[in-house]
């Protein structure tokens, strides 16, 4: 008892200057971190240096994998696939993301119109966010198909029936049509909490000094906001990269998209990996997915300053 | 309203357009949200001559709820759906249970290493999942666990992000609560499971929410995990059922049906949790 108390008096020093640490207090804590820390190792940690020790093997998972150095990132240059695949995710993504920021901002901004009934149109939005990517696949393939209800109404008002996943000119599109409505409603969300906390105050002042709403828009509400809108730039470019549901189900009947049209990286990894049994190169693809990604969100992060408000 | 708007508004007339604009705005976006659900539905009701009909009818005349009956026993829904549950339990309760530990522990505990340890933590979240893809299936493989729902669920039992946010709820906590339990003479143990997990429910709550429509709606991994057919998910089979079904839209409208309903009924019960899981995520950035 009289040791506890001793340590409670010890509390009256700033805990960063307590160097010494507590025995039992240190090993509970090893034991609370434990578990997680235990899968994290093996399924996080181990499999960035795994990853990269198989991106330098050729291995089809009968045999032992045969160091080849780096002849599967050599590969991937030569390989006529990848510019195709490379084309794909980066329209992909740069089609979705500011398509999704832009939908969801404006339906955030109507949102915060002290509209009623805001949280059935909350739900509304939410609806495709929180439902499975699959489902999701079959319920726009239905509707997308040729003879299917999308075809129907423009034939009715004279357009001729669209093969939307089947056209190789069109088919990426539409799944990056139906990626931006699956996704809208998270961004819409995220937008909406970030709007609300523009203080009043300051619109009340600009409105003062004569600034009409677009004004307002720009130089208030904009600034303001601008950390939600990296933010969901980021998740989304990031997110996009590593595409895969959508595409794998939606274009099913011919895996990859006709003429290989909506195969993007992530889809391609998994067909070099589960269906071509190349592990190495699938390997050496994810590895530079990764480095892509972590050099995109890099220049992000960098060019924040400029743009976001709060960033020096 | 309106005398709302004249309050602070100079201009009520422009105020009313953007107002009316803003709710057609909203209304349109409802519309385009739902409608695909609704048409989902209609035509998973429908017998088979009917789905192509022209003009497409929304209302089902007569109901056929036969395609249920086909994709429940038929296509084995039934078991994909108590797979699924099974799987998404364990791994939401693993996930509570090991972040909840963790952050405790790199919220309130003082070890050697933790703040180090803590970077390496959000690190991994910058992890791109198709990196981890391939070393996992081989990791599970050599470990004997393939097309095993053991093998599927042990990568997912814990979470950085669910560590990292819980962290941060802990940190707000007040100190006195502990000092007082250690005083009673509780351990590290006994604080957190007496003190401090009842005063969490929110947010475990968040977080549970959160992990079960991730693991529930999950694909890529369970594809790539479950080989044979009585062990698969509901995304699984439902993927798979193109191949059987290719153009029965009333079979795939039900078996999507069967697969996003647990989904919806829970986010229309615990909708405050969603939502607040989504502004939390914002914290990620």
């Amino acid at each position: 008892m009289q040791s506890t108390q001793a340590k409670a008096l010890d509390r009256t020093k700033p805990v960063y200057k307590q160097k010494k640490y507590n025995r039992s207090e240190v090993i509970w804590g090893y034991l609370f971190i434990a578990p997680s820390l235990i899968i994290l190792l093996v399924f996080n940690f181990y499999p960035v240096l795994s990853g990269l020790g198989i991106s330098l093997t050729s291995w089809n998972m009968l045999s032992d994998p045969k160091f080849i150095g780096l002849d599967n990132y050599s590969r991937m240059i030569s390989d006529p696939i990848v510019p195709k695949i490379a084309w794909n995710t980066v329209y992909y993504t740069f089609l979705s993301v500011p398509l999704n920021v832009i939908f969801s901002l404006g339906l955030a901004m109507a949102l915060n119109q002290r509209i009623r009934g805001i949280s059935i149109f909350r739900t509304a939005y939410y609806l495709p966010v929180v439902s499975a990517s699959v489902a999701v696949s079959m319920i726009w393939m239905w509707i997308l198909a040729e003879n299917g209800i999308l075809n129907y109404a423009l034939n009715s008002i004279g357009i001729s029936p669209v093969s939307w996943l089947g056209d190789p000119k069109i088919a990426l599109t539409s799944i990056t049509l139906v990626n931006v409505w699956k996704n809208l409603g998270f961004n819409i969300l995220i937008f909406l909490a970030a709007l609300q906390d523009v203080p009043p105050e300051l619109k009340d002042a600009a409105k003062v000094d004569g600034a009409n709403n677009v004004g307002i828009f720009k130089h208030v509400t904009l600034p303001m906001i601008s950390p939600a809108i990296l933010f969901t730039t980021m998740m989304g470019i990031i997110g996009s990269f590593q595409a895969f549901d959508l595409v794998y189900n939606m274009t099913f009947r011919h895996e990859g998209g006709p003429a290989r049209s909506t195969s993007v990286i992530g889809f391609y990894i998994w067909q070099n990996a589960f269906r071509y049994s190349k592990m190495g190169y699938a390997a050496a693809l994810a590895y530079a997915l990764f480095i892509l990604i972590m050099i995109l969100t890099l220049l992000q992060w960098r060019a924040r300053r400029y743009w976001v408000f709060g960033e020096e | 309203m309106a005398n709302l708007s004249v309050e602070r508004q100079p201009k009520p007339g422009s105020q009313r357009i953007i107002k009316v604009a803003s709710y057609a705005l909203l209304v349109l976006g409802a519309l385009l949200s739902i409608l695909p659900f609704l048409w989902m539905i209609s035509t998973s009701l429908k017998p088979a001559e009917l789905v192509f009909s022209t003009p497409p009818r929304w209302i089902p005349n007569p109901v056929e709820w036969e395609n249920y009956t086909t994709v429940l026993s038929k296509v084995n829904f039934a078991k994909y759906g108590f797979n699924t549950l099974k799987i998404t339990l364990i791994v939401t309760f693993g996930q509570l249970l090991t972040c909840s530990l963790a952050g405790y522990a790199f919220a309130r505990l003082r070890f050697p290493g933790r703040d180090v340890l803590f970077v390496g933590y959000l690190a991994t979240m910058m992890i791109p999942f198709q990196v981890m893809l391939i070393p996992n299936f081989i990791t599970i493989r050599r470990l004997g666990l393939v097309d095993s729902h053991l093998g599927l669920v042990l990568p997912q039992l814990t979470s950085a992000f669910g560590v990292f946010l819980l962290r941060q709820f802990f940190l707000s906590f007040p100190s006195e609560l502990e000092d007082a339990a250690k005083l009673d003479g509780c351990n590290p143990l006994q604080t957190f499971y007496l003190i401090i997990l009842p005063l969490s429910k929110p947010i475990l709550a968040t977080l549970a929410v959160m992990t079960f429509q991730n693991i529930w709606n999950d694909f890529l991994w369970p594809l790539v995990m479950l080989s044979s057919e009585p062990k698969r998910t509901l995304a699984v089979g439902l993927s798979y059922l193109i191949g059987q079904y290719s153009t029965d839209w009333q079979i795939l409208m039900a078996g999507s049906v069967l697969t996003v309903l647990p989904i919806i009924l829970l986010f229309f019960i615990a909708q405050k949790s969603f939502v607040e899981s989504i502004k939390l995520s914002g914290l990620k950035g």
